[in-house]
């Protein structure tokens, strides 16, 4: 996909969650979401991963107008070019790392041997080879969100959608996940990072603050204005692991 | 594709609630058990019912004393009325009665060597072989000339020859009816259960019967064959003008007889069996009712339990439609192993409770499929329903 862009604008009678927020993110960008609890960041990212869809105001993913989608048609831009990454993980508990990376392609329509095969290349490129058959209560929190995240890529998407995806995780694992992310920009993802941790959203090329439903335009920051808050929070964060 | 991953996904989360899927199947499986077990019953039922009309012989007319009513009062039972020339003078006088027998019976004691046995001793005449449809195993029944001699000649019915010889031969052997020898002549073939067993008689003479064993002059009843059913009211017409004629009945005054149809009372039996085999039938409908309700609640259950679930294949691209499948393809294949264990304990219960001569009701193991099915399409399309429109973000937050 070319000249990937999403611009939105939103208008709410009642209560305004996102106001007015002008966004556009382009193809192969990496953008954390940043912004304290309430400040519309979920619901943003609701919209952007066309889980829902704007109150008023336009959101186009790629060349295509969201507003007047139907729900299947959204459930296929989901399916084909947006990949959700967790806090919590979202796996099914009762089935294996294999068959959660494959269940997009069963939805899609992807024939079993097909699927098998690609959800295992997937695993493979996430650095779980060894650990296909597993059940997600059988993996630590990093191994899950590996899987995840595998389950995201599977299907080639044009828009990964993260929200909080080390919100579970020590920050060792936290960082080796960033790690992951990083390398899947290289090779071309687009990423949209939602986090309330500023050394989080560090890996990021660019950061969008929300503020009261709006795009803090003051806090466009530059990168590097955070390393020392950076290595507080390391010293902060506490190893401890959360099983979904 | 959807559709094998449906049915996989179903089993599993079947086997994930063992007991609950076990308690809600057996609603269903009472049910279809009981639909089976009266469709069999039945067929049994009229299997026998069918096979004793062939052996009745048909179009046969069975005449009995009765009741008289003298002018409003009701009388003895005149159990001397019929008379033997009246069974001539019905077949002489009548263009649609073909053939007529006497009978005469009592209970009484038989003997061969060692064996004894009590029975019913059967005085008739040779016509009987041919009117009641009677076949013979070995030797003959009597004949006119033995009739006329007052001959102690007997032929078995199966149960008898049972019961005195066992698997031997009894033709030409000699038995005793009170004291007094018999020969034995023919073995009839056995006619099957009834209410009163048509196996287990001796058929004598009847001028034997009525001169040498039992001392009386009258006979107990008449069978009357007719020419067809067609024919069946003006038979009646001529038997009731003769025997109120020869009785000697008031133009004002009941019959001092009864005329029925032989397989009359088989007709009663099939309707008695009818309407328990309707009633045993809306047990089961509500059973079924009440399994279909309980599935409707365990699906229900079901969605409640994975919302979060849902919420994740929603996100990942599930359709509303997939999600709906997904909880009807699980509600069908409850239907369904409901009634596969209804079919099996169904099969269980007739093997049990009919054993020999159990049918299996194939055209209704198809049927039951389809109600189960049907059952489990039904139960199942509200729950599925809820669990497509669930709003796909409230479901994936949803703990």
């Amino acid at each position: 996909m070319q000249d990937v862009v999403k611009s939105y604008k939103m208008g709410s009678g009642e209560v305004p969650v996102l106001r007015d927020v002008k966004l556009s993110i382009k193809t192969n960008e990496y953008v954390a979401v940043m912004g304290p609890s309430g400040s519309g960041k979920s619901t943003l990212m609701n919209i952007l991963g066309c889980l829902d869809t704007p109150s008023s105001g336009r959101y186009y993913f790629g060349s295509q107008d969201v507003k007047g989608l139907s729900d299947n048609q959204l459930s296929e831009i989901r399916n084909k070019h947006i990949g959700f990454v967790f806090q919590s993980f979202n796996l099914l508990p009762r089935v294996t790392a294999l068959q959660n990376v494959e269940l997009p392609l069963i939805y899609l329509g992807a024939a079993p041997s097909a699927r098998k095969k690609m959800a295992r290349e997937v695993l493979e490129r996430v650095g779980l080879g060894d650990r296909m058959t597993h059940r997600p209560s059988e993996l630590s929190g990093g191994q899950k969100q590996r899987v995840a995240i595998a389950r995201a890529l599977v299907t080639k998407p044009s828009l990964i959608l993260a929200d909080e995806p080390t919100g579970n995780l020590d920050s060792k694992t936290g960082t080796e996940i960033m790690g992951l992310f990083n390398k899947l920009h290289e090779q071309g993802n687009t990423i949209i990072l939602v986090t309330h941790e500023e050394y989080i959203a560090e890996y990021a090329k660019r950061i969008i603050r929300l503020r009261d439903g709006l795009i803090d335009r003051a806090a466009l920051s530059k990168k590097g204005a955070w390393i020392q808050f950076l290595s507080k929070m390391e010293s902060e964060t506490s190893p401890e692991e959360t099983s979904d | 594709m959807v559709l094998f991953e449906n049915i996989f996904l179903a089993f599993r989360t079947l086997k994930a609630n063992p007991l609950r899927s076990i308690l809600i199947l057996t609603g269903m499986a009472v049910g279809i058990a009981a639909v089976l077990h009266v469709v069999a019953l039945g067929e049994v039922t009229q299997r026998k019912i069918n096979k004793r009309l062939a052996s009745l012989g048909s179009n046969v007319l069975q005449i009995r004393p009765n009741f008289s009513r003298r002018r409003g009062v009701r009388t003895e039972t005149s159990v001397v009325s019929l008379k033997w020339e009246e069974a001539k003078e019905l077949v002489d006088h009548s263009e649609v009665i073909t053939a007529t027998v006497p009978l005469y019976s009592g209970s009484k004691g038989v003997q061969f060597r060692d064996k004894n046995w009590n029975t019913r001793v059967v005085g008739t005449t040779p016509e009987y072989e041919f009117v009641n449809n009677e076949h013979l195993v070995e030797g003959r029944f009597f004949n006119q000339d033995e009739l006329n001699r007052r001959s102690r000649v007997c032929v078995l019915g199966a149960t008898v020859h049972e019961k005195l010889f066992g698997d031997r031969s009894p033709i030409g052997e000699t038995i005793f009816i009170t004291g007094k020898r018999y020969l034995v002549v023919g073995t009839l073939k056995a006619k099957g259960e009834s209410w009163r067993s048509p196996d287990d008689q001796v058929f004598i003479p009847l001028t034997t019967a009525q001169q040498r064993l039992f001392g009386i002059k009258h006979v107990a009843s008449i069978l009357a064959q007719i020419r067809s059913a067609d024919d069946y009211d003006e038979a009646l017409f001529e038997i009731e003008t003769t025997l109120r004629r020869n009785h000697r009945i008031h133009p004002e005054d009941g019959n001092d007889f009864r005329v029925r149809r032989q397989d009359f009372f088989l007709a009663t039996i099939k309707d008695a069996n009818k309407e328990l085999g309707q009633f045993i039938m809306v047990i089961a409908l509500v059973s079924l009712v009440v399994g279909g309700i309980g599935i409707a609640n365990v699906m229900l259950i079901s969605v409640t339990e994975r919302i979060r679930e849902i919420g994740i294949r929603r996100a990942i691209g599930a359709k509303k439609i997939h999600i709906l499948t997904q909880f009807m393809t699980e509600s069908i294949i409850l239907g369904l192993l409901g009634g596969v264990l209804g079919i099996i304990g169904g099969i269980a219960f007739n093997q049990y409770r009919i054993g020999e001569g159990m049918i299996l009701p194939m055209e209704w193991i198809a049927y039951s499929f389809m109600i189960c099915a049907g059952i489990g399409t039904i139960a199942g399309i509200y729950p599925a329903l809820r669990a497509a429109n669930r709003n796909v973000i409230d479901s994936l937050r949803y703990e």
